[in-house]
Parts: C-alpha cells; structure tokens; sequence
C-alpha cells in the first residue's frame, strides 16, 4: 500500500514537473492571454502615474511605435 | 468576407467584438469570444460559457505551476483585430455553408465553424464544462 501509493506521488509529481503536450499548448494560449492583461493594466497605472510613452517602451523592451500603437487608442482621454 | 452573412451572422461577428472580447479585456477577437456570442444560437447559458472558459483558463495555467491570474479587464480596445483562432471558425463557417449548399452564412454556420474545433480554448473549455462540442453541433 506503501508502494502504491509512492508511485502515485511519483506520478503526480511527474504530470507537475511535465504536462502533457495538450496541456504545455494550452498554458502556452492562455499565459499569452495573461500576458497581455498584464500589459494592459500595467500600461494603463504607469501612465496614470506620469510614465512617458518612451519610459513604458522601454520598461517593456519594445519601441515607443509599438507601445503607443497598441495601446494609445485604448487609453487616450477623451 | 461578410458579403454573404446574413444580419444575424454579422451581429454575432459585431457581439464577438464589441462585448465578448470587450469584456474579457481581451487584445483580439479569438474563437472563444465567437462562442459567446453564440451561446443562443447553441442553446447553452452565457454565464456557463463564461465560467467554462475561466475554468480552461485556470486548469491550463496550473498546469505549468502558474497562478496568477488576469487583473480586471481595463480600458478596452475599440477595434479587434481578428485573431487567427476566430478566422479558422469563419472559414470552417464558410465551409460548413458550402458543404450543404447554403448561400448564406448563418449563425448556425458560425456556431459549426466554432464547434468543428478539435483542439484549443474552446473544445478544452466545453469538455471542462461537460459539454458535448459533437452533441452541440447535432442539436443546432
């Protein structure tokens, strides 16, 4: 019983360590998704904390193109 | 594209967009946010959906030991880019039209299309819900 139950630890600990390829794909879909609600809400405090466009960009690694093109639209007050 | 959709179809596309993806705080229009807006068309709750396609979300992060999950949707887009998951069920729509030889697509059409899905958001988040994606599409 010892020795079941063990093995199903190992099993357990194994599907932690690696999920299968279904599972490795669809975190991978939803981590992006989570990924950009990050950016999203990121984006929206920085600049409502007086971040320039340029200090956001780079924070984010990307060009100042890049960030105001996805999100200036979004976030212009209007 | 649209020229052969009927209003109905093109207020599911519009529905997508401006409320579904809208209110997921989501970046581009996907097939899941299709699904949504055809939760009457499949006869199933849009609150079921919804808590479907947050569980998918869940079971999908935990699964590579993440748990942080999204903050509260924020300003939101005002256009949507069509992302590639949605455009793979437009075209499945089409094909599902032209396979019984209807001129129009439908929301029917549209909602084979999102069902036709073998792997990604959608079937994953129908199974968790205990939704046949095959039962769904015969009861359209």
């Amino acid at each position: 019983m010892v020795a079941g139950s063990t093995t199903v630890d190992h099993l357990e600990t194994a599907a932690a360590i690696e999920p299968s390829p279904e599972d490795a794909l669809a975190a991978v879909a939803a981590l992006r998704r989570l990924a950009d609600r990050v950016e999203d809400d990121a984006v929206e405090r920085a600049l409502r904390d007086a971040w320039t466009w340029a200090q956001v960009a780079e924070a984010l690694g990307v060009t100042k193109q890049a960030v105001h093109k996805k999100h200036a639209k979004r976030l212009r007050e209007d | 594209m649209f020229e052969r959709f009927t209003k109905d179809a093109r207020r599911v596309v519009l529905r997508a967009a401006d409320v579904e993806a809208a209110a997921l705080g989501a970046s581009a229009i996907e097939a899941e946010h299709l699904l949504l807006a055809l939760s009457e068309t499949i006869g199933v709750e849009h609150d079921t959906l919804v808590d479907a396609l947050e569980a998918e979300t869940a079971a999908s992060l935990d699964a590579v030991g993440v748990s942080l999950r999204p903050p509260p949707p924020g300003r939101h887009r005002r256009r949507f880019r069509m992302a590639t998951s949605a455009k793979v069920a437009m075209h499945r729509a089409v094909q599902a039209a032209v396979a019984t030889k209807d001129l129009e697509i439908t929301p029917k059409h549209l909602a084979l299309g999102v069902l036709k899905a073998e792997v990604g958001t959608v079937p994953r988040a129908l199974a968790l819900a205990g939704l046949g994606r095959e039962a769904l599409a015969a009861g359209l």
